[in-house]
């Protein structure tokens, strides 16, 4: 579980401390480039369809979606996992790569726990927003009131709200735990008094003095330790909001560990989908390569393995159950009325990761920028035909019905990629895009046995 | 805020080139008996709790001792909403269904230490601080960036400015530098 | 390094295959007795002891392959040990023959008037059918005896012919190997275990089973390092280095198995419908209650709290220990799957041990074969030395 068998340099080109300093800060120093203009402003145009789709909600109410009887949930809730889904990759690169010492996650770390913390803001948006009266939502919390009511502990309804805002502030906290000494080099390279003491508020006055970092690396560490089972809670417990019901389709016991696996999947393809484009606008090639993408490549491959394995036991399950509910739920999926959407699925998750078989497929950037984009609709299409197919065929033929999206279910949609790019955008210019810090530690002249006769190599982290 | 005089030494900084060097630094200072002495890098240094004989951060049980009480005031919160305060038959369950409230206790348990883990970290390095003496010296900002450097605090008993500097610049320190407003 | 070469020599003493060959002929001839003394209480502590070996030995399989695909460099100076666990899973195979020519006894659906009584198991003979069940057991070994045979032909060869293209090799055959581990390892645990209470199905099966054969082996690998280490062999090649990552191997997945377990059970509970309670209804009356609760406690709580702290992970004595309990919990895990089938209260009967000790002493015995026929380690494997000096 350390470095791979041919060991490949983790970055390419020759680097310096100070090489890697000025590289990861000058792109929020330099005046930005005229790419990411371009790419402010449409996510700002999206940001405001967003804003009015969410405006018009709140003046018309949840009529204007699509939603009808018996879909009761439709995008929103659709919209809603597949976010929660997309922040799981940043997690586990922080966390779960950092405890089995994989060192090429300095790299992207940074990166996609930024990505993890806007995926999850994106996400809270739709559960905030279908409640109709959303004013109201904080009855979501256990507050005292006069009317003495509680939140329902024993649904998983609930169990979301404690869960996901968890992972949101506890993800939250592990990225400022990581930024805090980047904050400190921007601090002591601040030329304008005014990011002197932005930055310098910001970095707490960290001095990089040993007798500090060792309490921060053990933070890191146990930070590191609790978001790995709390990550694969997350989206256990978002899988529970179906599988606990009795709904043919959503009642089955493999939900929990195959949405954690869907989540690291699609959460992966949208970081190889955003690297690639920061890595192209931003020329940092050489810090993360196409070795990163490579082994990021190879964990989209087993996660959508995984959901693969998945799919066929529903589908086999639901055969020898001997129950004609689930029999037919899956039939159905397979050749009734949502029948597209579910090939979409099969097709996007579990045909096209296939291609990461073969080495040089998995290292061609063209390649795994369209096979990334096609996994992300295809987990869309996951969660789609879960909620859709399952709810318009209820167990009495009168309540069938079919449904389809209205306009302002789209909007919506399409305005959260507004508020996630802004979110990213903003980020990658004025914050330290890249963990200068832990890039540094991958350098040979960061082992402190560097150049002395009996070097041990080995892990870093403990 | 004590406002010191101009001129007052308030300890003493020195440069070295490289990690090993820092490492190698540390243990000669560690040897020389010296107790308020720091060592600077942009990154943590492998082997440097041991150079500067430092015993393992207490911080742990710190964050165990929150995530118990966070798992705990989780539960106690459900068991008192669902049976004491407010009970409410749901879907024929017992008003103590543990099995549904594994969820919610774990997820406030895993919030209390994560914020404890970051607050309890600030905390044990005396952080936020925006002052400390070693800021006055101009070539500290390259201790973010790749720098190493030895800081010793001029209330360290075996201070003396003097023969300080000289076993500063003895032990392969160079820029060596008295810390002071200027 | 002249030290180094010593040290990876095969084990010369005979005294554990005498022991494990011993073991086998006198588990197996008690067993043999208790087969003429009761013959469906032979079957089910059969079924159990065999299960028991078997997913161990899958587990080896997979610490094999996992080493492969991830290019892990601490662990391999533990792969030869997983090796030669790995060589006593496919002769498995052959006891299953007693099950075979018993089916009827042992799985109701192999029963043709059970089955023509009953719409829905009638709607499953597609699948549970005996031929069928033969078919696919012979699948599952065939699958697991081409793995195990070409990862250890090549792991031998390593040891004379240094050419990387062997290291490439074994990972081709783990990529495609894991791919077909999981359904073999799913199926055989739908086969041999869910089948036994035909009507009742569960979707994390599989990976239930799975999750408590990594458990099990990981923690027979711990007891076997430290042993190995008490009697100065490997004495400086499998370090505290080794025990540390292996402690936090298993502390991982015990709450792996602690999540998948509780995964099936809340699933279940909440949608309360009786076809698939009932499967833990049988687990929760009267003394299987008791045996639910060593379960919960024996394989999650016990573990989980005694491997938390770091400084455990290093002690070999408390290592010991838990690796022992472990491997007792695991057995405890496959009899709490298997003998509710036979039994309404928890019935230990000698024959759980005679057959536990006599499939065991077989299937370590090729163990102890693998050890005293070839090097201890990997010997060419570049990254050797890298993995003796490897730091946790």
């Amino acid at each position: 579980m350390s470095a791979p068998i041919t060991e490949t340099p983790l970055l390419t080109g020759k680097h310096s401390f100070s090489g890697i300093t000025a590289k990861i800060s000058g792109i929020a120093e330099r005046k930005a480039p005229v790419p990411w203009y371009l790419a402010l402003g449409a996510a700002l145009s999206l940001l405001l369809v967003l804003f009015g789709s969410i405006g018009f909600l709140v003046f018309e109410g949840v009529g204007i979606w699509g939603v009808n009887n018996p879909v009761g949930w439709g995008w929103a809730i659709v919209n809603f996992v597949w976010w929660v889904g997309i922040g799981h990759a940043g997690t586990l690169i922080s966390a779960i790569l950092f405890l089995l010492r994989q060192r090429w996650r300095t790299s992207i770390n940074r990166f996609a726990e930024a990505m993890t913390l806007f995926a999850i803001s994106c996400a809270l948006i739709f559960p905030g927003i279908h409640v109709g009266r959303m004013w109201l939502a904080y009855w979501m919390f256990p507050i005292p009131n006069q009317m003495g009511m509680w939140p329902n502990f024993r649904s998983p309804l609930l169990w979301d709200v404690f869960a996901v805002s968890t992972y949101f502030i506890a993800s939250l906290l592990f990225w400022y735990t990581g930024l805090i000494p980047d904050l400190a080099t921007f601090r002591d390279r601040a030329k304008i008094k005014i990011k002197k003491v932005i930055f310098g508020i910001l970095a707490m006055g960290w001095r990089g003095g040993n007798r500090q970092w060792r309490h921060y690396e053990l933070a890191y560490l146990i930070l590191a330790g609790i978001s790995t089972p709390l990550v694969l809670s997350v989206h256990s417990v978002v899988s529970t909001d179906f599988a606990v019901s009795i709904i043919p389709g959503w009642h089955t016991t493999i939900f929990p560990p195959y949405f954690v696996a869907g989540a690291i999947f699609s959460g992966f393809a949208m970081v190889v989908t955003l690297t690639i484009i920061a890595r192209k606008i931003f020329n940092i090639g050489d810090i993360i390569t196409v070795n990163h993408l490579e082994k990021m490549n190879k964990i989209i491959l087993l996660t959508g393995s995984m959901v693969g394995y998945a799919y066929g036991i529903e589908f086999f399950i639901a055969w020898y159950s001997g129950n004609m509910y689930e029999q037919f739920t899956f039939i159905n999926r397979a050749f009734g009325n949502y029948a597209w959407a579910y090939w979409i699925m099969i097709f996007c998750n579990v045909l096209v990761p296939q291609v990461f078989w073969f080495k040089r497929l998995r290292r061609s950037i063209p390649v795994m920028f369209i096979a990334s984009i096609f996994i992300n609709i295809g987990m869309w299409f996951e969660r789609f035909v879960i909620v859709v197919s399952s709810l318009s065929r209820d167990f009495l033929p009168a309540n069938w019905d079919y449904y389809s999206p209205s306009i302002w279910d789209i909007s919506t949609f399409i305005g959260s990629f507004g508020l996630f790019f802004t979110l990213f955008l903003l980020f990658i210019r004025f914050l330290p895009m890249i963990s200068m810090a832990e890039v540094k530690t991958v350098l040979p002249e960061a082992d402190p046995h560097h150049g002395v006769a009996h070097s041990r190599p080995g892990g870093r982290h403990d | 805020m004590i406002k010191l005089p101009a001129g007052n030494v308030l300890g003493l900084l020195a440069r070295f080139d490289s990690p090993a060097a820092l490492v190698a630094a540390a243990e000669k200072v560690r040897d020389a008996g010296y107790k308020k002495f720091d060592c600077h890098s942009p990154f943590p240094i492998h082997s440097m709790d041991a150079a500067m004989g430092l015993k393992r951060s207490p911080l742990g049980w710190i964050v165990g001792l929150a995530a118990v009480v966070g798992a705990s005031s989780g539960l106690g919160l459900q068991w008192f909403a669902s049976t004491v305060d407010y009970p409410l038959v749901i879907s024929g369950k017992p008003f103590f269904s543990f099995q549904a409230y594994v969820p919610v206790t774990f997820g406030v348990g895993v919030l209390l230490a994560a914020t404890t883990a970051l607050v309890g970290m600030l905390a044990l390095n005396g952080l936020p601080r925006p002052f400390h003496p070693v800021f006055y010296a101009e070539q500290f900002s390259k201790a973010s960036d790749d720098g190493f450097f030895v800081s010793i605090e001029a209330d360290d008993p075996l201070f003396d400015e003097e023969r300080t500097t000289q076993f500063l610049i003895s032990i392969g320190g160079g820029n060596v530098e008295a810390l002071c407003r200027d | 390094m002249e030290n180094e070469k010593t040290a990876f020599r095969p084990i010369l003493s005979g005294i554990f295959g005498m022991i494990a060959a011993g073991a086998a002929i006198v588990g197996l001839l008690l067993s043999g007795v208790g087969y003429f003394l009761d013959a469906r209480q032979f079957l089910f502590s059969w079924l159990t002891a065999l299960v028991y070996w078997t997913t161990i030995g899958l587990g080896a399989l997979f610490f094999v392959m996992l080493h492969h695909l991830v290019g892990a460099r601490w662990s391999t100076v533990l792969r030869r040990m997983a090796e030669n666990l790995m060589w006593g899973l496919p002769v498995l195979a052959v006891f299953f023959l007693p099950i075979l020519f018993h089916m009827p006894q042992a799985y109701s659906w192999s029963n043709p008037e059970v089955m023509a009584g009953d719409h829905l198991l009638t709607g499953k003979s597609g699948y549970l059918n005996v031929p069928f069940f033969t078919l696919r057991l012979a699948a599952y070994f065939l699958v697991w005896f081409v793995l195990v045979s070409l990862l250890n032909t090549y792991s031998n060869q390593q040891d004379t012919n240094s050419s990387a293209s062997l290291t490439k090799r074994m990972r081709v055959v783990s990529a495609a190997g894991m791919v077909l581990f999981a359904v073999t390892l799913s199926f055989a645990a739908f086969d041999w275990l869910m089948s036994l209470d035909a009507h009742w199905y569960s979707t994390i099966y599989g990976v239930y089973v799975f999750a408590g054969s990594f458990l099990a082996l990981l923690a027979l690998m711990v007891l076997i390092v430290l042993q190995l280490r008490s009697r100065g062999i490997l004495k400086n090649v499998i370090t505290s280095e080794h025990d540390h990552d292996l402690g936090k191997l298993l502390f991982a997945f015990t709450i792996f198995w602690g999540y998948m377990a509780f995964s099936q059970y809340l699933l279940i509970w909440y949608g309360n419908i009786p076809e698939e309670t009932v499967w833990f209804l049988h687990r929760w009356n009267g003394t299987w209650k008791t045996a639910s609760l060593v379960l919960i406690f024996g394989q999650f709580v016990v573990p989980f709290f005694v491997l938390f702290p770091q400084a455990v992970k290093r002690m070999p004595a408390v290592m010991k220990a838990i690796g022992l309990w472990i491997l007792l919990m695991h057995w405890v895990d496959i009899y709490w799957l298997v003998m509710p089938s036979l039994h309404h209260e928890v019935h230990l009967s000698w024959m759980d041990v005679t057959t536990l000790v006599g499939i065991g002493g077989v299937f370590l015995w090729f163990f102890q074969r693998g050890m005293r026929s070839r090097p201890l380690v990997p010997i060419n494997d570049p990254t050797l030395a890298g993995s003796i000096r490897s730091l946790s």
